[in-house]
C-alpha cells in the first residue's frame, strides 16, 4: 500500500517538473517528503519496544537496562559531532544515505542475533546514524528550499515524519502481536528501500551546499572548538537550548506516565487506549505542522513556541485530575499540539539563529543535545515522584516545569524570524 | 529506608530492575545496597549451612559452597527432559480464558531459594506504559507438554491491572490466586491497591 503511494506519488509529481533555477523540481520536494516518512517508518521500530523484544529473547531486566542507558548516552553526546560532520560534508544526500544503512543494518542485527555484544553494537550503530539523520534532513531541507519557504518545508517534513511514525506504530503493534517481535525489525530494517529510494529523488544539485549549512562560503576552520566558535557565545541559542531542556524535562516522561496510568485503571481496553495515545497526536501533528510553519513566516516565531509551550503545560494540568481513560486520550491531543509547534520550530528556529554562521547543523546538534539530556532526565524523575508520591503530584511537578519554560520563552526567547529583505 | 533495615525476607535474583532506575537517589541505593548485601549474606549462610548436613552424593554443586570441595572432583549432573524443565524468563504469561497477560521479566525467591512470584511486565503498547507486578508464584502454572512458551496465570487483568508496581527499594507486594493482596514484609502496612 505505501509502496504503491509512494511510486505513484513521485511519477505523478515527476511529470510535471518545474525547470526554474532557484525553485527546486517537484520530484525533489516529494523525494524530501517521503523521505521523512519511510525514515521515520524505520525509527518506529526502536524506542521503547526494543525492551519488550530484548525480554522476550530471555534477557535480564539488568542487561537491558544497561544496553539502553550505554546506547542512549552514546546517542545523546554523538549529536555535536554528528552536526559538525554533516556540516562539513559536502553531499548531505550521502549523509543521509550512510544514516539510513547503518540503521536498517542495526535493526536486521537485532533481528538475527540477540546476544549481548551484537545488541549493543546494533543499538550503538543505530544512535550514530540516527545523529546523522536529524542533521542530513534538515541540512538538505534548508538547501533545497529557498528561505521564505523554509517554515513550510519543515511543516512538510513533520507531517510526513509523524504520517510515517503513526501508521508504522499500528503496523509494527499489529505484527508484534500477530507475527512475533522479532518480525518488527525485519519489517524496520525493510522501510529503509523505500527510504532510499527516496532519497535518489532528491536532485544533488538542487541542494544548495552553503544555504544547507546555514552560511557564507567561508573556509571551514580545522578545530572542533572553532568550529564551535560562534555557537557557545550565541545568546539565543543558549536560551533556546535551556528552553528546550526544560520542554523535553516535561515532556520525556508525560506520555510513559499516563500509558502506565491508563494500564492501571482501563480493563480490556488500555492496549487499545495507549495506542490511541500514542497514534491520535501524530495525526494531529500531520495535520498541523505545515500551517504552522506558514504561520511561523507571518506571526513570527515566538507566539507559536509560546503556544507549543503552554500546550504542554496544560496537558501537564489537566492530568492530574481527569481520571476518565477516555478523557486522558482526548486530553492527549495537546501532544500533538506541542509536537507539532517544536517538530517545526526546532529546525527553524536554529536556522535563523546561525544564518550566516554555516554551522547550522553543529547549532541543531547543541540544541538536541540539551533536549536529550531533558528526555533523559524526565524518566528518572517521573519515575522518582511517581513511585514514592504517586502519578498526580509526577504530573503536577511536569506541569510546573512545561509552566517554567513557557515562562522563560516568553520573557527570555527573542523573536528570531528574519527581517523582510 | 526503616522497612529495608528490618528482616528482609526476601533477596531478588539478578537485583531486578532496570539500571535507568538505578540513577535515582545515590544515598537510597548505597542503604539499599547494604541492606541488600547483608540480606544476601544472610540467605546464603542459611543455604549453604544444610548443604553440608545430608551426605547425599560425593559431589557438590558449583557455586559459592566451591571452597568446602577438595580440587579436581567433578560436578554432579544431572539431566532432565525439556519437557520436564523449561526456562521462565522472557515467557508469556495468559490467563485462564487467554488474556494477554504480559511475560515473565524476574523470579523473586524467598532466603530458601523458593520461588514466592514472578515478576510479569504487564499491558502497554510497543513497550509504552507496561507495569511491572509480582504476581504469586502459585498461581502460575505451566504446562511444557503442550505449548511449551506460555504460562497460565490464575489471575485476570482486571485483577492485575491495579496491583502496585514491583521496584527495588518497595516492599514486593505479590498479588494471589484469590485477588488480595498480601504484603511479604509484616512490618509494613499493606499497600492498597486503587
Amino acid at each position: 500500500m505505501w509502496w504503491g503511494t509512494h511510486r505513484r506519488g513521485v511519477r505523478a509529481a515527476s511529470g510535471k517538473v518545474v525547470e526554474r533555477a532557484p525553485a527546486p523540481a517537484s520530484s525533489s520536494r516529494a523525494g524530501l517528503d517521503w523521505l521523512n516518512f519511510f525514515i521515520a517508518n524505520v525509527q518506529t521500530g526502536f524506542g521503547p519496544f526494543i525492551s519488550v523484544y530484548l525480554t522476550t529473547q530471555q534477557w535480564t531486566q539488568v542487561d537491558i537496562g544497561l544496553v539502553l542507558t550505554v546506547s542512549g548516552a552514546f546517542a545523546l553526546l554523538g549529536q555535536i559531532p554528528a552536526g559538525v560532520l554533516v556540516d562539513a560534508m559536502a553531499s548531505k544526500r550521502l549523509a543521509a544515505a550512510i544514516a539510513a544503512v547503518a540503521i536498517a543494518g542495526s535493526a536486521l542485527a537485532l533481528a538475527a542475533w540477540p546476544i549481548f555484544p551484537m545488541v549493543l553494537l546494533a543499538e550503538l550503530l543505530h544512535g550514530a546514524a540516527s545523529c546523522l539523520m536529524t542533521p542530513a534532513i534538515a541540512a538538505i531541507s534548508l538547501g533545497l528550499v529557498s528561505r521564505t519557504e523554509i517554515g513550510e518545508r519543515l511543516g512538510r517534513n513533520a507531517r510526513f515524519a509523524s504520517i510515517g511514525n503513526g501508521l508504522a506504530a499500528a503496523l509494527m503493534g499489529a505484527c508484534g502481536r500477530l507475527v512475533s517481535t522479532r518480525a518488527v525489525f525485519v519489517l524496520a530494517a525493510a522501510f529503509a528501500i523505500p527510504a532510499l529510494a527516496a532519497l535518489r529523488h532528491i536532485k544533488p544539485a538542487e541542494i544548495d551546499p552553503v544555504r544547507a549549512r546555514g552560511g557564507t562560503p567561508e573556509v571551514h576552520p580545522r578545530t572542533l572548538a572553532a568550529r564551535l566558535h560562534g555557537i557557545t557565545d550565541n545568546k539565543p541559542l543558549l536560551i533556546f537550548g535551556g528552553c528546550l531542556v526544560l520542554f523535553h524535562l516535561a515532556n520525556g516522561a508525560m506520555l510513559p506516565l499516563m500509558a502506565s496510568v491508563v494500564t492501571m485503571r482501563s480493563r480490556e481496553w488500555a492496549t487499545v487506549l495507549i495506542a490511541a495515545c500514542i497514534v491520535a497526536p501524530q495525526l494531529l501533528v500531520a495535520v498541523l505542522s505545515p500551517w504552522i510553519g506558514r504561520q511561523a513566516e507571518k506571526w513570527g516565531r515566538w507566539p507559536l513556541l509560546v503556544v507549543g509551550f503552554a500546550a504542554l503545560a496544560i496537558r501537564g494540568a489537566f492530568f492530574i485530575f481527569v481520571a476518565s481513560p477516555y478523557l486522558l486520550v482526548a486530553v492527549q491531543l495537546l501532544d500533538g499540539v506541542s509536537a507539532a509547534v517544536i517538530g517545526v520550530m526546532l529546525p527553524l528556529v536554529v536556522s535563523d539563529i546561525t544564518r550566516g554562521t554555516g554551522r547550522f547543523n553543529a547549532a541543531l546538534g547543541v540544541v538536541g543535545t540539551a533536549g536529550a539530556i531533558g528526555a533523559t532526565l524526565s524518566t528518572t524523575l517521573a519515575g522518582y515522584l511517581s513511585d514514592d508520591f504517586g502519578s498526580p503530584l509526577a504530573f503536577a511537578c511536569l506541569a510546573g516545569i512545561a509552566a517554567a519554560g513557557a515562562l522563560m520563552v516568553a520573557g527570555l526567547m527573542p523573536e528570531t524570524r528574519p527581517t523582510r529583505d | 529506608m526503616n522497612r529495608a533495615n528490618g528482616a528482609i525476607q526476601l533477596w531478588v535474583v539478578h537485583a531486578a530492575c532496570c539500571v535507568r532506575r538505578g540513577f535515582r537517589a545515590g544515598a537510597m541505593i548505597c542503604a539499599t545496597t547494604a541492606a541488600l548485601l547483608a540480606a544476601i549474606g544472610i540467605a546464603q549462610a542459611q543455604s549453604q549451612a544444610p548443604q553440608s548436613e545430608p551426605p547425599k552424593t560425593d559431589t557438590a554443586q558449583p557455586g559459592p559452597s566451591q571452597t568446602t570441595v577438595p580440587p579436581g572432583t567433578p560436578p554432579s549432573a544431572t539431566v532432565f527432559d525439556k519437557s520436564y524443565v523449561q526456562g521462565v524468563l522472557g515467557k508469556d504469561v495468559r490467563s485462564a480464558t487467554g488474556e494477554d497477560m504480559g511475560r515473565i521479566v524476574d523470579v523473586v525467591v524467598d532466603s530458601a531459594g523458593e520461588p514466592r512470584a514472578a515478576v510479569i511486565d504487564f499491558g502497554g503498547f510497543l513497550g509504552v506504559g507496561s507495569r511491572k507486578v509480582a504476581v504469586d508464584w502459585n498461581a502460575l502454572h505451566f504446562s511444557p507438554s503442550d505449548k511449551p512458551s506460555e504460562v497460565t496465570l490464575s489471575l485476570s487483568r482486571d485483577q492485575v491491572k491495579a496491583a502496585p508496581e514491583y521496584g527495588d527499594k518497595k516492599p514486593v507486594v505479590v498479588l494471589g490466586p484469590t485477588g488480595t493482596v498480601h504484603p511479604m514484609m509484616p512490618q509494613d502496612e499493606p499497600a492498597k491497591p486503587e
